[in-house]
């Protein structure tokens, strides 16, 4: 996935959320102007960016439903709850399309029924098929770009990229100020002003019409003119002028992260910046003083109230930094509520979900790793836990299932709940099933309290459910669940009442910081060692290393590397002497050092924990980590282990 | 406001909006051939531009919006020259 395609999905999700929330709100006031603009724009401006890809059919529907919203605009069409309801189903289809997009880069195969089913439920609406005009396609017509640039006095060196932009007559109506787009492309090195029709005389001139066209040249690649333009993608055409060498298509460097920051918090941080230079100025001033011979305790005076600012300054920089990090849980608690229509639907239970503390903010990589987790614990409850609805019935329960998806923070953690009303978790079908299943022995079972016993449901392969559906796991699931919260830092407790319903609490860190570890064996054991420390790693044949004095070292381009065995820098009995040895090389002060294991098993992104209480002075261990099965890894300080 | 008529000259200050290419169509409208002064502009909005470039009229002093100085502005009719 390109960066454009993930910026497009970004985007677009969040636009999808806009126009959902805006319509669950219309349901409530069907007269409120400016929802419907809301839904409006969010549409509209999806729909341009559908553009950018082959996502023809997804085009295609929210230009009707563009078309709709616009009939709601204009009062031409009173908002009735049955639109309203065409609109949301639409909006779901888009983020499932959306969906679709992320995982397989295209629109399922059924997305043209799909859509067209959608289109006339929208365009029913509409009654006067004339009120839909036919969707602007990509244009072939290339006539405007040679007297374009014919016009140009004097053309750059180099490829270049023509763009001509004709921006929909109503775009002023949705918020578009075309000008202001071409602004973001980047590299302009022409431009051109011309009118789609002529210009009606100045008393019969309609301001709000737009009538311009733009035809402009960019030294920047296509891709970056598109992705500056990528909301009206739909009325843009992007041609290279000069031959450049083939596309080869697109190589990606490593994954790019990306994070979509509020441009008040880049102007917090440049107010901070900006007083950092300014206490810096005092210090500057502080040492010209000092040069002067000003007298030690009135410059200690000076020092102190400076050190003070700057501590505090320091203070907030970092504060301001950690904060940029964070995102509210909405990204991730909104993604929810459609699919839990849908396994609802599929299933055959009404199901009602609740979400509460979505404003709460938490580090990007809890709401990158949170989505899996949580949709897994929510299918669970419907599935397993919410009853059918005459079970329900009999049991005095409302015939509507609730579960509740809520967060809350406590210092800094964030506490996220999942609870249902449903049947509960009864210890007993779990012992009978942890004993059919051999997971441990009657006796040891008997022993387990009930608390103890629930927790039995997160263990590998374990699944109470006596049917597999095809909503629910099949039995791999809760494991993975734990494990996956387990690597954000984070701990997972589940309650369970017989006939009141479930309730899973998460329990995770705000602020996550991953570290690339690499995992290495020695002596039958494996270790952790960061990245960042280590400066490359090397297989020589052991006959390379060579006895200096007492001590043993190899050549490395040059360059004599002393070497060491981890097995007794770390007191463990060393095994053969293998015919080839595996090197960490690491950087230290005083020069590169080796450091001889048995073998490099993986490379991971884990959550390091520095060591607390009695551990924490331990020298040469940086921290733990907890791997994918369950297991903890010590984090090594090759540095300091050689002392 | 960010469209003022200051005698026979209309002025365009701070930052001009879309909705402010309306008054301005009807200043012009008003009496044609008025100069429109974008000496104080901050920013144009698209619609107002629209407005300048459709009319023709004559255009004094240089906006501080730096892209439209630089890109829009020889699209637009410069005020002729006083003897």
């Amino acid at each position: 996935m390109d960066h454009l395609a993930d910026q497009f999905l970004a985007e677009g999700r969040e636009l999808v959320q806009q126009a959902a929330d805006d319509l669950a709100a219309l349901a409530d006031r069907p007269d409120s102007p400016d929802l419907i603009d809301g839904v409006f724009r969010a549409v509209h401006t999806l729909k341009g960016s559908t553009g950018l890809f082959d996502l023809g059919p997804f085009g295609e529907m929210l230009h009707v439903a563009e078309d709709l919203l616009g009939a709601l605009r204009k009062q031409a069409l009173a908002a009735h709850p049955d639109i309203i309801e065409a609109l949301v189903l639409c909006i779901d289809q888009s983020g499932r399309w959306l969906d679709a997009f992320e995982a397989k880069g295209a629109l399922p195969p059924d997305a043209r029924e799909v859509g067209a089913r959608l289109r006339n439920d929208l365009r029913r609406w509409l009654g006067d098929p004339g009120v839909t005009e036919a969707l602007p396609t990509e244009s072939s017509d290339r006539s405007w770009l040679g007297p374009f640039l014919d016009a140009q006095a004097t053309l750059p060196e180099g490829d270049l990229v023509a763009i001509r932009y004709v921006p929909r007559a109503d775009c002023f109506f949705s918020g578009d100020d075309p000008i202001a787009m071409l602004k973001a492309v980047p590299g302009l090195c022409a431009l051109a002003i011309g009118a789609r029709q002529p210009w009606a005389p100045a008393d019969a001139f309609d301001p709000y019409q737009c009538n311009l066209v733009f035809d402009a040249l960019t030294s920047a690649p296509r891709a970056e003119a598109q992705a500056a333009l990528r909301l009206v993608a739909d009325q843009v055409q992007i041609v290279e002028v000069a031959r450049g060498p083939a596309d080869v298509g697109t190589v990606r460097e490593g994954i790019a992260r990306s994070l979509r920051i509020d441009a008040g918090q880049i102007d917090a941080l440049g107010t901070i910046a900006d007083e950092i230079v300014v206490a810096n100025n005092v210090l500057a001033h502080l040492a010209a003083q000092a040069r002067r011979g000003v007298p030690g305790e009135a410059l200690a005076q000076g020092i102190l109230a400076s050190h003070l600012d700057l501590d505090r300054l320091v203070g907030r920089l970092h504060r301001a930094v950690m904060r940029v990090r964070l995102m509210p849980l909405a990204a991730l608690f909104r993604r929810f509520p459609r699919l839990m229509r849908e396994i609802g639907a599929r299933l055959g239970k009404d199901v009602a979900l609740t979400i509460e503390g979505e404003t709460i903010e938490v580090d990007k990589s809890l709401v990158d790793g949170l989505f899996e987790p949580l949709l897994h614990l929510l299918r669970n409850a419907a599935d397993h836990g919410i009853e059918p609805a005459a079970a329900r019935r009999g049991a005095g329960k409302p015939a509507r299932g609730t579960i509740r998806l809520g967060a809350q923070r406590i210092a800094d953690q964030v506490v996220i709940e999942i609870a249902d009303d449903g049947k509960g978790i009864d210890p007993a079908g779990i012992r009978r099933t942890a004993a059919a299943r051999g997971l441990m022995p009657e006796a040891a079972l008997a022993d387990l309290g009930d608390a103890d016993v629930l927790d039995l449901i997160f263990t590998p392969g374990f699944s109470t459910a006596e049917t597999i559906t095809d909503v629910s796991g099949r039995g791999v699931g809760m494991d993975a669940v734990r494990t996956a919260v387990l690597r954000l830092g984070g701990r997972i407790v589940l309650s369970s009442t017989v006939g009141a319903g479930t309730n899973v609490r998460l329990s995770l860190p705000v602020s996550v910081v991953l570290s690339n570890v690499i995992v290495v064996s020695c002596a039958g054991e494996i270790w952790g060692v960061p990245m960042d420390m280590v400066v490359e790693t090397v297989r020589i044949p052991a006959d390379r290393v060579m006895a200096v004095r007492n001590s043993r070292a190899f050549v490395l381009r040059d360059v004599v590397v002393p070497v060491f065995e981890l097995s007794a820098l770390l007191g463990l009995a060393s095994g053969e002497a293998p015919a080839d040895l595996r090197l960490l090389v690491v950087q230290r002060a005083d020069g590169l050092v080796a450091v001889a294991v048995d073998e490099f098993t993986d490379r991971l992104n884990l959550l390091l924990r520095p060591m607390s209480g009695l551990l924490a002075g331990m020298p040469g261990i940086a921290g733990t980590a907890v791997l994918g099965d369950g297991r903890v890894l010590m984090i090594l300080d090759l540095a300091e282990l050689i002392g | 406001m960010s469209v003022r008529l200051d005698g026979d000259i209309i002025r365009l200050e701070g930052r001009c909006h879309v909705e402010d290419a309306e008054p301005l169509l009807v200043l012009l409208q008003a009496q044609p051939g008025r100069v429109v002064d974008c000496a104080g502009a901050e920013t144009l909005h698209t619609a107002v531009i629209q407005v300048l470039i459709a009319l023709g009229c004559p255009i004094s002093g240089e906006t501080s919006d730096g892209f439209v100085r630089r890109w829009v502005a020889p699209a637009l009719t410069k005020e002729p020259a006083r003897p």
